[in-house]
């Protein structure tokens, strides 16, 4: 049976898709069979940031409302075989989902794969609501600035009041990704260092992501960053992945790259 | 801090002021989200007064201490 995690944030803008795109390229790397699903309908964005928004034909909704077969809509990677796709839909009005074909469907895939991504969209209306009610994993993604970690506070205190795992008396797992975090505004006292973010957030961390211009560059191309070797945002999270299959990693030691000047008097 | 910053008199970090805004943000918001369920278990109060007697109002507030949540319900009742 695979298991079910979702990223979500509250906040937009925060690097949830993107986050989650390399995630699902180290899992598959890391021998899991994982499918990644969009649930932002009506503003995809999954799709050309993995690089396959050519090869779309159905997307989820197409599959709710039984215009395709599963099999149709779903989209293989081009360099993983472990790692499929289903888009969401581009046209259609969002408040299209319902619950219990998004159960079913989340059903019918845990039974193919190990693990399911499903992308939140931003806010905390229906499409998050549908993202995070069959969950038993919670990825919550803030960058250190004051109105994410808000707004993820807002999410984390409202995962377990919208999801079927909690109301059948069980919790899901929640974890914090701190993303986009710059070293040297930290050391200068000018941004949240991840100790601050998480001692508001009060849950476990399981991956801290540089910023990292080769991102916006990986974007560009629809490679994700995670396939660059050398980039430290992809190494980031690659070890999330690991962490998410249970193996201790240590933590990245992100420090600011010193000048002479301030080497010599820090 | 580190040595330049302190012989140029930098001022207080902007860090800090941020984390002492969202903690007083935060600690009030999370007092108010805790219950989510208040408006309906309201109506539902409503619904089970009015079974028995006519009611005219119910209202519910919230406190928390350190370990205990206290709802406290006041029921006006209809003459």
């Amino acid at each position: 049976m695979g298991q079910v995690i979702t990223v979500t944030s509250g906040k937009g803008g925060v690097g949830k898709s993107t986050s989650l795109a390399n995630i699902a390229v180290a899992l598959a790397d890391l021998g899991q069979k994982v499918i990644a699903i969009d649930f932002d309908i009506g503003l995809r964005n999954l799709d050309m940031i993995l690089g396959l928004e050519n090869r779309i034909v159905y997307d989820v909704v197409d599959v709710m409302e039984g215009n395709c077969k599963l099999p149709q809509a779903i989209i293989n990677d081009k360099h993983s075989k472990n790692l499929s796709f289903l888009p969401a839909s581009q046209s259609k009005d969002k408040n299209i989902l319902d619950k219990a074909k998004v159960n079913s469907l989340v059903e019918t895939l845990k039974l193919d794969y190990d693990v399911i991504l499903l992308d939140s969209p931003a806010g905390i209306e229906g499409g998050f609501e549908h993202a995070i009610a069959f969950a038993d994993q919670a990825l919550v993604i803030s960058t250190p600035d004051i109105s994410s970690v808000r707004d993820a506070d807002r999410v984390i205190g409202i995962i377990d009041a919208k999801s079927l795992k909690a109301q059948q008396g069980d919790e899901v797992t929640k974890h914090i990704i701190i993303n986009r975090i710059k070293p040297e505004m930290v050391e200068r006292g000018d941004m949240l260092s991840t100790d601050d973010v998480l001692k508001i957030l009060a849950l476990p961390l399981i991956g801290v992501v540089p910023e990292d211009e080769k991102v916006i560059s990986s974007t560009n191309t629809g490679e994700p960053v995670v396939r660059d070797e050398k980039a430290l945002s992809g190494e980031a999270y690659r070890r999330i992945a690991q962490r998410i299959m249970g193996q201790e990693v240590e933590f990245l030691d992100l420090k600011a790259k010193k000048g002479i000047f301030k080497r010599m008097f820090a | 801090m580190s040595l330049v910053n302190r012989l140029f008199g930098a001022k207080e970090s902007s860090a800090s002021t941020a984390r002492d805004r969202l903690n007083i943000m935060l600690s009030h918001e999370r007092a108010s989200n805790s219950f989510p369920f208040l408006d309906d278990m309201r109506n539902d109060i409503i619904e089970v007064i009015k079974k028995y007697t006519s009611v005219e109002n119910v209202s519910i507030r919230t406190e928390q201490n350190q370990n205990i949540d206290i709802l406290e319900v006041e029921i006006t009742l209809g003459k």
